[in-house]
């Protein structure tokens, strides 16, 4: 048996609340928490959908750690699990955050590819080779799970801090060779509220269940946005 | 969300890595000429000489300059980082600016008044 201890909130009170999950061999700690609303608490909250580490609706703090809960297994934490809402994100209700500010941040930033010769009605065959799709490919995995955001320093102390997750995303569209708003996007991410307000703890790498290495975008981003700034400033 | 166009960031940015960088080098060559030439070296009558040498005058309101610049936006940097101090940006600027001018200053008056 493992002890599940889960904070939940009823939208006045937050408090803590122990289950006993008889865990077997291959269970994660999302089987686990179906297993506990099945079982004892059908009114327990948590977002899932996936279940296989691509949608990134579980994920919530785990042992003190963001994780994805369908990718924890649940053997590998010992005799107690802690589980835990995301921090940096307003509970809605026991695990579940409410996510419309992260998601905003990202649509802040343009997420798509812009092209000057967009043309729906006669679209064309964008070419690139391996070389220019290495550039960003590891930033295209993120599946927007908020486990960066939640870890971060800054976007702790700063509610209007695009985050990580953003401005990863601005910067795969920024570094992929086929998108041609790279100046749009630098004037978003030089906002004061962009990656000016980054520490470089580098948490969010640390956590990223995809290991996309947002701190590491972040500071391309920065290098990108500060010569591109400086570069207009001096008219080159 | 915030989009405006800012200027002073990545300036801010860009200045506060080059002075850190300048810092190594001139906060080593102080440790050096202060630690490493002579016992003496620290004794007030020694300090108000060397000080008075206009190469060390130099360096030293060059290390004053960028020592200043470099707390001060660090400063403002930190209470950027805050809901209360990016409410209150433009203050925070002008105030941290000033404080940086007036550090500056009033160094450069004690420097040449040695």
């Amino acid at each position: 048996m493992v002890e599940f201890k889960i904070r939940r909130y009823d939208g006045e009170k937050s408090y803590w609340q122990s289950f006993e999950v008889p865990a077997k061999r291959g269970m994660t700690v999302l089987e686990a928490l179906y297993y506990i609303k099945e079982n004892y608490d059908s009114s327990l909250a948590f977002r899932a959908s996936c279940r296989m580490g691509i949608c990134g609706s579980c994920a919530m703090k785990i042992n003190d750690k963001p994780r994805l809960a369908c990718e924890t297994q649940v053997l590998t934490l010992g005799n107690t699990v802690k589980v835990e809402p995301l921090d940096n994100f307003k509970v809605i209700k026991d695990l579940i955050t409410e996510f419309d500010g992260f998601f905003e941040k990202l649509k802040a930033v343009k997420p798509h590819l812009i092209r000057k010769d967009d043309n729906y009605a006669e679209p064309k065959e964008l070419l690139q080779t391996p070389e220019e799709l290495n550039e960003y490919y590891v930033f295209t995995l993120c599946i927007k799970c908020g486990a960066c955001y939640s870890v971060c320093p800054a976007a702790a102390t700063l509610d209007e801090y695009l985050g990580p997750a953003a401005m990863t995303a601005a910067y795969r569209f920024c570094a992929d060779s086929r998108d041609e708003g790279q100046k749009e996007r630098y004037e978003i991410a030089s906002s004061p509220n962009g990656v000016w307000r980054c520490h470089l703890a580098m948490e969010c790498s640390e956590v990223c269940p995809k290991n996309v290495e947002p701190a590491k975008a972040v500071q391309l981003l920065r290098r990108k946005t500060a010569f591109s700034m400086l570069k207009s400033l001096l008219g080159w | 969300m915030e989009s405006a166009k800012s200027v002073m960031e990545p300036i801010a940015w860009i200045f506060q890595m080059l002075t850190g960088l300048v810092m190594i080098l001139l906060i080593t060559l102080h440790f050096y000429v202060t630690h490493m030439t002579s016992h003496e070296a620290l004794k007030y009558a020694e300090v108000v000489s060397r000080v008075a040498q206009p190469e060390f005058k130099a360096m030293y309101a060059a290390l004053l300059l960028i020592v200043s610049f470099h707390a001060f936006n660090g400063l403002r940097a930190i209470l950027l980082d805050t809901n209360a101090g990016m409410r209150g940006r433009k203050t925070v600027n002008a105030l941290t600016t000033l404080a940086f001018l007036l550090a500056f200053v009033y160094g450069l008056y004690l420097l040449f008044s040695i």
